[in-house]
């Protein structure tokens, strides 16, 4: 029976664990709210370290709270993280997305600083400022940064967060054994999409939507085993779901990924979605990374990273590649799939459409179309914005409970 | 250096291969194809300094890929093809020609029927001289765009 304008605002028949407000989707002050509680104090992925594999290579990056970030490998072989802010008059002080400098100088007045942070000139210094400021008062702002879980390079904003370790507690401890070996970034892009970036996240977070894609109906739902992949929940908003065998070899056009991924099970398949938006997917033979930046309440920038072994052959390579870009790259089945997806939620949940709810409710036993990765997500959520995510106008009302 | 029937012979093959596309007449398109083609989408990423392939297939997985797409959700915002042929250089011994063309994507929404620029690149083709007859050898799609949005199932 449709619905007249009365049920559709009503609050879905589900505890209020099982479903959230939709203008968490839309709403600006919300958003700006999520970058200071969210984004700031979180643990988030800038990089790969294949990415700056030699002393003084650099990778800038946007943080999610909006920060410009420069990762740049020191003298040392230390990998740091520095604000692309210029102490001086707030330029930006590199411009490429990568490349190698032993100074890295702002051509707006030459203030020059080394890989470590310092800065070791400023033109014109004793004119200027006579012994009133020096170099060792303009260094740059040096953020937390470690190398890890699979030489990712993580950085934190927050100097008083807790640790990366106890951020992502054992969230990655399913994924640790096939992680031992150094990796290399073979693919990178990036996407732009009307979305909010939770969409994104949960889209990582729920395989229901494998009705989306005619590759995992093919490959995995109609297999043995794929309903008995469970969900596990982990503290701080992460959770991670079994694997199971996918059979490539059953869509038309594909075969058995035979190049494989050490210690891994032949069509493996190990996924790990790390809060507040992150996720380690690694299929059979590839890597997977995503990291989301929202751009506004209804805007992501999300950034695909693709990852085989480092010590590859040129053969073995070109078979990753090949599976990557079958189901993930910008020309992939299910990439292009996923992201219609989350654009039309996007169309539907923009500012004045009247959409009213996101229901999270199947309850499946924990296995792969249950949607308690959703809800565990909002659950954190709340906790941390203090504001629970089926009623967010509610401030100070205690967070909802652990779904 | 071509002569002017080659060159007309290598344009009318490159702006054939764009009206199939262009039109999702993949047989036709296919038909201008030889058997040993090879398609490629490659660019290069400023990010992380390393040329990158997006897709790559023969003849074959091009076929398989064209069947498999009713199967797919995808975006059906058609595209127009806006090819020009800069430069064709045969080699008589090998009776082949190599042909570098400019290439802008569109895209035109079903609703509304907005136009905006999708992509832009070069074509970097092959094509096997024979006569009447000449057909695609290979294809390298060198993209210098690189954000494609939700990105397409269709190749350029």
């Amino acid at each position: 029976m449709a619905k007249t304008a009365a049920d559709w605002a009503a609050r879905p028949k589900f505890p209020a664990t099982h479903y959230v407000d939709s203008r968490i989707y839309t709403d600006d002050a919300i958003l700006a709210e999520e970058r200071e509680k969210l984004f700031r104090p979180s643990w988030i992925i800038a990089c790969h370290e294949s990415e700056v594999p030699n002393a003084f290579d650099y990778r800038l990056c946007t943080h999610p709270a909006g920060v410009p970030l420069i990762v740049v490998r020191g003298d040392d072989s230390k990998v740091r993280t520095f604000y692309n802010i210029c102490p001086h008059r707030g330029n930006t002080i590199l411009y490429d997305p990568a490349g190698n400098a032993k100074r890295m100088t702002c051509i707006f007045h030459q203030w020059s600083f080394d890989t470590r942070g310092s800065c070791v000139d400023i033109s014109r210094s004793e004119q200027g400022y006579q012994d009133r400021y020096g170099t060792e008062d303009a260094g740059l702002r040096e953020v937390r940064t470690e190398v890890a879980h699979g030489g990712f390079v993580w950085v934190n904003l927050d100097d008083g967060a807790m640790s990366l370790r106890e951020f992502v507690g054992d969230a990655l401890d399913i994924l640790e054994p096939y992680m031992q070996e150094p990796m290399e970034v073979f693919h990178f892009h990036k996407a732009v999409v009307q979305t909010n970036f939770k969409l994104w996240h949960d889209t990582n977070s729920e395989f229901y939507h494998d009705y989306l894609h005619y590759f995992n109906r093919i490959t995995g739902m109609l297999q043995p085993g794929y309903f008995e992949r469970k969900y596990t929940a982990f503290p701080n908003g992460h959770a991670t779901v079994g694997s199971m065998s996918i059979q490539y070899d059953k869509y038309e056009g594909s075969k058995e990924r035979a190049v494989g991924w050490p210690g891994l099970a032949p069509g493996g398949w190990y996924m790990v979605d790390l809060f507040p938006g992150m996720t380690y997917n690694l299929r059979t033979s590839v890597m997977r990374i995503d990291t989301s930046t929202p751009l506004g309440p209804n805007k992501v920038l999300i950034e695909f990273r693709g990852l085989g072994l480092k010590r590859d052959t040129p053969a073995e390579r070109a078979q990753r590649v090949f599976d990557h870009n079958t189901i993930w790259g910008p020309f992939g089945r299910n990439l292009h799939e996923d992201l219609l997806g989350v654009h039309g939620q996007g169309r539907a949940m923009r500012e004045g459409t009247d959409s009213r709810w996101v229901i999270q409710g199947r309850e499946e036993g924990s296995t792969i179309h249950d949607e308690v990765g959703m809800r565990h997500y909002y659950a954190e959520w709340s906790r941390r914005m203090g504001r629970p995510s089926y009623d967010p106008d509610a401030k100070g009302k205690p967070a909802r409970a652990a779904a | 250096m071509a002569t002017l029937e080659q060159r007309q012979a290598v344009e009318e093959l490159v702006y054939r291969t764009c009206l199939a596309l262009d039109a999702r007449d993949w047989s036709t398109f296919l038909d201008l194809c030889d058997p040993a083609f090879r398609y490629t989408i490659s660019t290069y990423s400023p990010e992380i300094r390393k040329d990158m392939i997006w897709l790559d297939h023969s003849k074959d997985g091009m076929t398989t890929l064209f069947t498999n797409l009713p199967k797919h959700n995808s975006d059906h915002s058609p595209l127009t093809r806006h090819v020009t042929v800069y430069t064709v250089d045969v080699n008589d011994a090998k009776g082949e020609a190599d042909v570098v063309s400019a290439l802008q994507v569109f895209k035109t929404a079903l609703d509304g029927g907005a136009t905006e620029l999708f992509a832009v690149g070069r074509f970097h083709d092959t094509v096997k001289l024979s006569g009447g007859s000449s057909r695609l050898l290979r294809r390298n799609v060198r993209l210098d765009t690189r954000l494609l949005g939700f990105g397409y199932h269709i190749p350029f």
